[in-house]
């Protein structure tokens, strides 16, 4: 890991003060020390924005809910309120890494963490992500990549809240010294690799992403998530799904369904929740809305297996969702 | 039927010196006596059998059952020092102006060193020191080392060390590394064994190569034929196989293929070498602080007597732990350079790459059988990769395991562009196991027998008889459906049972000093290791028996070669080999103290015997008196006795062990998921010294076998030929939540062989045989049968889309 | 698979052509692999001249004037960790690790280093009571906080019930993950004094063990929070 300058602030001010000539932003500081040991970051300064008091906590509201950037993985996922009422959040939250990286990692660098392709990841690989024009996972190594959504790059997205903040309609706040704040919907706050390849989220180098604000659902909202990987103990997701079903009794008024594992960005999936909208939550409609979110899916070399996963996750996770099935035992987390 | 030792890679595993082979030429003039031993299993086929022994041996040791501290599971005497962190391995070890090594590494595949500029970094602040590697250990070597005429050598693997640099930090050592200037002329390179296999495949080596065997294993067989990058084959035949495939009833064909798993232990290889005129001192990571100082005397023509090795603690070696190795050798050379103790440790990427993996294997297996299960032949044709080394052979349970009328072995090493394969915990057996199993488990499928009968029918060994006898009496057999696939939910289960062999090997490379104090207090001293099996514990328990003391209160100091040679822990040689000279210094120890004090009571020596912690008289002419204050009438403030290991007392007999091993699973048809959700090992071990330690290492066993069954994949990227999960993380290894309900049932096996009787488990325990008995448990839930490893989703989908031919047999 | 193919520029193979020359040359092209570690000058003279000359304190050269900020390094800063309930007066780079000001600047091994990227938990220590991974964390994030080692688990020298119950249930072997361990359960044990089995297991799923000792570390932390093993 190179040396570099620490600015430790404790305002949002100072922060942004300092955001300028390449300065990084560190909060928990979990993945940005990662990819510097590994030595594919080498920012000669860092603002520590961990001890901002001003970025944590967790704000319930009328209108919803309000979750610093500092909050962390784990104090989401035990939250008595997002455990009843955002579940998917809370599921999402608590099946990421592993315990005590949950403990340390705070949701803005969970969702600002950069793809965990093996290629990008590796400071031997100088791939189109990082500025260059290669990709090497298409003729190489690509079991856990993308099956759908993919031109130029099929890292898979890998934040698990932001696979829930979709289903969750979330908003992330951004704010800069020069253009002060601006909210930015989950859904355009990622930036597909096919329109920048090196650009991963809307975030300016100058800006700093204060809270995720999440609208309340409404009556009869159910939601549930789901990861599943090779292993139960720590493990990348090769299959995931989010689902909220607002509810009318039996029927399923709005549906949505969400997927992490399946490509460059969070894809929500049109085909599954179609086939759930004002039905009643069934064997049979929890099946077809699997088989739906799969149209379309061009998997790799290696990774057609994943076809077949997907529509798994999503019945699964769809039944949980309704109350009509448990929590999978093989489910991560 | 006796095993055919003639394995590869037992040859080298088998230590020359562990082989008593110059002992039995010479006429043996030990006065002898004759003993009765218990021999066999309780319950099941204990008797007593004679055995002449040499006369100064101890008296025979009754069953466990009838001892107080040894057989019992005594608690581990470092485990305070372990569960508190007071215990130091060799990373831990700060010496004051210690430097701090980091590697320069290959960062291509193939490639000659055109040169190697160290300049900048020699001027790097705080630098002390660079090395640049003239000698590259670990690999096979050229048989025509003129076929390269090269200055530095030649780069076989990315990842392989080319210099290092010794600073006064870590950060500094590893800035000034990077600025290290390797000029390369790159060369074509293979990765994939497939493609290695191929006529204008990039050849790893111009010519022949072979890989010398380090002290605990890797390396295999040196004359054979080379063809490209195909070391091999190495041709075992016994009978006619083609007439006894015709003579067969059935013929069973599989082809199996695994991966290259790495040894990964948590602590990673290095040293903290500190060179000194008058002595090298070494702290190492190591299986074989013997093997570490023989190899660093060699290497810098310094008498072994001035070459120091301590082990402490070592944090995991699964066999790839023997020897000086790069680290060893480079660290120390950096130290004489700077005057300074230098510590150089792996990190995680090195230690993945360039120290040792378990080699893949393609094994093409054929067994013919009569209708009763008579075995008429086994034939095996097995490819494999050691990366740039060899040892890739997996026949071992092929040849050892079941009667037969013709055997017929090819096994080849395929030379790639990756690190050299390292002898790993029961090193080809298994993949060999993998595959064997699985066959054998078809063949009862085929021939409508139980998978249980069926062994007993072919498997003469009187341990296994009986561990086969308690598995059919077990819940988890018994709860077993015969019926392959039967279950209709979209989760099914299963249950399937391997076994697996093991070979007895005595290093005679196993001596101890027993040391009696005036104040009562004993210590015991060898140069062993103990690599996490708990040899420290074991040997406390020697004592206490002897003495009666508590395990606890016995000194156990060893690790350190100031102390009498140990053995090298590998091939699970350590307790058998060992112990039975810490009982024999412990016994003559005794003895010696007896005559010493006899005076003192006005008894005569004969007159008096040690028993439960008290010097007593057989005539009753004294009082029983405490070992303590006995001892504080010593005429001398110590008693010292060393003692060896003498030869096995009858060698004829009991050359394998193993165990019976059976899997339950559960197979999620939608996801491709196989979950072990029980596994029950039975096992022997000779006569188990601490079944606790036993249970703990058979525990570990299975479920590094499920790991490696299920998860663990070594993983080239085929275009550029670099590791992409060199890593805890994309490198997979079962964690807490894969790990099943073990049950392991201890079978006692007496063999009458040594004083303490010990055998090894190491290597046994579940390692060899859990793979395949989770391969036959996901037959018996699926009705289709897996042959490649790891057994992940996409394998297990892929095998559920495209069922192979034998499930029909079903 | 092909239908990719059209849609991405870029094959791989002409890269790999061009690592196949026979040319000698220096680091591979740098459109593919390039040789690792390439550090940015600035850095090293900065962290090179604090080596040398042990520079203390705060770089006040780069000093903001923002009240809400304070800027440090990349040179050494004297800091006070607090460990086991004891002040430790220590220089550091902003770069080092707890993990590493643990084991290098005091002196405290017994957290070990295992993969050094938060997959293992070998290092697990306790910020306050809540088990973190001190190699995925900067030492100076620690400040103002009581960090907890291994060593400190165990109170004038008696075992900590979980320390015991390993010895007791021979949970460890090689013992180079067992302070990791430890200081899991014993974590989990501050937040849940009666988990279950499945408890514990989750409590430890990032904890790496290669000597296969789960089973008895089960077993060990629920005879030390005396709940039974199915509990």
């Amino acid at each position: 890991m190179n040396a570099f300058v620490l600015a430790d602030c404790t305002t949002v001010d100072g922060a942004l003060s300092q955001l300028k000539d390449g300065a990084v932003v560190k909060a928990g500081g979990v993945d940005l020390l990662d990819r510097m040991k590994n030595g594919t970051a080498q920012p000669e300064k860092l603002v520590n924005i961990r001890n901002i008091p001003a970025l944590r906590g967790i704000e319930e509201t009328d209108k919803g809910l309000k979750i610093g950037a500092l909050a962390t993985l784990t104090e989401i996922s035990e939250h008595p309120a997002i455990r009843k009422q955002y579940q998917i959040l809370s599921d999402a939250c608590g099946s990421a890494a592993t315990p005590h990286i949950r403990n340390m990692a705070t949701v803005g660098g969970n969702l600002l963490q950069p793809v965990q392709c093996w290629y990008y990841r590796s400071a031997d690989f100088q791939c189109l992500r990082k500025g260059k024009d290669l990709c090497f996972a298409f003729n190489g190594l690509n079991q856990y990549h993308a099956i759908m959504d993919y031109r130029t790059c099929p890292a898979v997205a890998p934040s698990s809240a932001a696979v829930a903040l979709f289903g969750l309609d979330a908003n992330v706040e951004l704010v800069s010294s020069k253009r002060g704040q601006r909210v930015v919907s989950i859904k355009d706050f990622y930036v597909h690799p096919d329109a920048n390849p090196t650009k991963f989220a809307v975030i300016e180098p100058d800006e700093l992403l204060t809270a995720v604000v999440i609208p309340k659902p409404a009556a009869g909202t159910r939601s549930a998530y789901q990861k599943y990987g090779e292993k139960d103990s720590f493990d990348w997701a090769i299959a995931d799904a989010g689902v909220v079903l607002e509810m009318d009794g039996n029927i399923c008024r709005k549906a949505i369904v969400t997927m992490g594992a399946a490509s460059p960005v969070v894809r929500r999936s049109a085909q599954a929740e179609r086939e759930l909208t004002g039905k009643p939550i069934t064997e049979a409609t929890a099946r077809a809305a699997g088989k739906a979110a799969m149209e379309g899916a061009t998997p790799l070399s290696m990774n057609a297996y994943k076809v077949d996963l997907f529509p798994v996750a999503i019945y699964r996770t769809v039944r949980l969702a309704a109350g009509q099935m448990d929590r999978d035992p093989r489910a991560a987390g | 039927m006796a095993p055919h030792m003639s394995e590869n890679f037992l040859r080298d595993l088998v230590l020359e010196e562990a082989l008593p082979q110059d002992e039995e030429k010479k006429p043996d003039t030990t006065p002898k006596k004759t003993v009765q031993m218990p021999v066999g299993v309780p319950g099941y086929t204990l008797q007593d059998e004679a055995r002449e022994v040499p006369e100064s041996e101890p008296p025979v040791w009754p069953t466990n059952k009838d001892l107080k501290f040894v057989g019992q599971s005594v608690e581990r005497w470092d485990g305070a020092a372990k569960v508190s962190g007071r215990a130091k391995y060799t990373a831990d070890v700060q010496l004051p102006g210690m430097l701090y090594a980091k590697f320069v590494n290959a960062s291509v595949p193939h490639a000659r060193v055109v040169s190697v500029d160290t300049s900048d970094a020699e001027r790097y602040p705080g630098v002390k020191g660079v090395h640049v590697i003239q000698h590259v250990f670990g690999g096979a070597v050229l048989r025509d080392p003129s076929l390269e005429q090269v200055k530095y050598p030649v780069v076989r693997f990315a990842g392989q060390p080319i210099a290092a640099v010794a600073a006064t930090t870590p950060y500094a050592a590893e800035e000034a590394a990077a600025l290290v200037k390797v000029k390369y002329e790159t060369l074509p390179f293979v990765v994939e064994m497939d493609r290695a296999r191929e006529e204008n495949a990039p050849l790893v080596f111009p010519g022949a190569a072979d890989q010398a065997g380090t002290a605990g294993g890797g390396g295999g067989p040196r004359n054979v034929s080379q063809t490209g990058n195909v070391h091999g084959p190495s041709i075992k035949k016994q009978g006619d196989i083609a007439q006894a495939l015709k003579e067969a009833d059935v013929v069973v064909e599989g082809h199996y293929i695994t991966q290259v798993q790495t040894h990964s232990a948590l602590e990673t290889h290095g040293v903290v070498a500190d060179w000194k005129p008058e002595m090298l001192t070494v702290w190492a990571s190591t299986q074989g602080t013997a093997s570490v100082r023989e190899e660093l005397a060699a290497f810098f023509n310094i008498p072994a007597s001035q070459v120091r090795v301590i082990t402490e603690f070592m944090g995991g070696g699964f066999g790839a732990k023997f020897g000086a190795g790069n680290h060893g050798v480079v660290a120390a050379a950096l130290s004489k350079k700077t005057g300074a103790p230098v510590r150089l440790m792996l990190d995680r990427e090195e230690e993945h790459l360039s120290v040792g993996n378990r080699p893949s294997s393609d094994q093409l297996l054929r067994i013919g059988a009569k209708k009763d299960g008579e075995i008429t032949g086994i034939h095996l044709v097995s490819y494999g990769s050691a990366g740039c080394g060899t040892g890739a052979g997996c026949a071992g349970p092929a040849t050892n395991l079941y009667k037969y009328a013709a055997l017929h072995t090819e096994e080849n090493d395929v030379f790639i562009n990756a690190g050299p394969g390292a002898a790993m915990r029961a090193p080809g057996h298994p993949p060999g196991a993998f595959a064997l199993e699985q066959t054998i488990d078809e063949l009862a499928v085929k021939l409508n027998m139980d998978p249980i009968d069926l062994r007993d029918k072919t498997d003469p060994h009187p341990v296994r008889r009986v561990e086969r006898q308690v598995v059919r009496e077990s819940d988890l057999w018994k709860s077993r459906n015969p019926k392959a696939g039967a279950d209709t939910g979209p989760v099914k289960r299963g249950v399937g049972l391997s076994q697996s062999v093991w070979y007895r090997f005595v290093s005679m490379n196993s001596s101890a000093e027993v040391r009696v104090h005036r104040d009562g207090s004993l210590e015991v001293l060898s140069a062993v290791q103990d690599i996490g099996s708990g040899i420290k514990t074991v040997l406390a328990q020697i004592l206490a028996e002897q003495f009666g003391v508590p395990p606890a209160q016995v000194a156990v100091k060893i690790g350190d070669t100031n102390y009498p040679v140990g053995p090298n822990s590998g091939g699970s040689v350590t307790t058998l080999s060992l112990t039975p000279a810490v009982r024999d210094a412990a016994w003559q120890a005794s003895q010696k103290f007896l005559a010493d004090i006899a005076h003192a009571y006005g008894a005569s020596a004969d007159d008096l015997v040690l028993v439960d912690g008290e010097v007593r008289s057989k005539s009753g002419k004294i009082k029983p008196v405490s070992f303590r204050r006995a001892a504080a009438k010593m005429t001398t403030d110590q008693i010292t006795v060393q003692a060896k290991r003498i030869p096995d007392y009858d060698k004829s007999k009991y050359l394998t062990y193993g165990g019976v091993d059976v899997a339950e699973v559960e197979v999620d048809t939608e996801l491709g998921r196989v979950q072990v959700k029980r596994v029950l090992s039975v096992h022997d071990c000779g006569r188990p010294m601490n079944p606790s330690l036993v249970i703990s290492q058979i525990n570990g066993g299975v479920i590094q076998a499920i790991s490696y069954a299920l998860y663990e994949n070594r993983l080239l990227d085929p275009n550029y030929g670099l590791m992409v999960n060199p890593n805890l993380e994309t490198y997979k290894i079962a964690g807490s939540r894969e790990v099943p309900e073990i049950d392991v049932r201890l079978v006692e096996a007496y063999l009458g062989q040594s004083s303490t009787d010990a055998s090894g488990i190491g290597e046994a325990a579940g390692v060899i045989s859990v793979g395949a008995a989770v391969g036959n448990a996901v037959y018996n839930a699926l009705g289709v049968r897996i042959r490649r490893l790891p057994m992940t989703p996409a394998v297990v989908l892929a095998a559920l889309r495209r069922p192979q031919p034998e499930m029909e047999l079903a | 698979m092909s239908a990719h193919e059209d849609s991405h520029s870029n094959p791989g193979s002409q890269q790999k052509e061009e690592l196949l020359k026979h040319e000698p040359g220096g680091d591979p092209p740098r459109n593919g692999i390039t040789r690792r570690g390439f550090l940015k000058g600035a850095g090293i003279t900065a962290a090179g001249t604090a080596l040398l000359e042990g520079v203390h304190g705060f770089n006040t050269a780069a000093q903001s004037t923002d009240p809400g900020v304070k800027v440090l390094g990349p040179g050494a800063v004297p800091v006070t960790l607090s460990v086991n309930g004891k002040d430790h007066a220590i220089q550091i780079e902003p770069r080092t690790t707890l993990a590493e000001a643990l084991r290098i600047q005091i002196g405290l091994t017994g957290t070990k280093v295992i993969c050094d990227r938060g997959s293992c938990s070998g290092c697990t220590v306790w910020l306050d009571k809540m088990p973190v991974n001190s190699c995925t964390m900067l030492a100076i994030d620690a400040l103002g906080r009581h960090v907890t080692t291994i060593e400190g688990l165990s109170e004038a020298g008696q075992l900590h019930p979980v320390q015991a119950a390993f010895v007791k249930h021979d949970a460890l072997q090689c013992g180079f993950c067992t302070p990791g361990m430890v200081m899991s359960c014993a974590a989990l044990l501050e937040s849940n004094s009666h988990p279950t089995e499945q408890d514990v297991r989750h409590a430890i799923s990032g904890n790496l063990c290669r000597c296969g000792t789960y089973a008895r570390i089960f077993a060990a932390t629920l005879d030390a929070a005396g709940t039974s093993r199915k509990a």
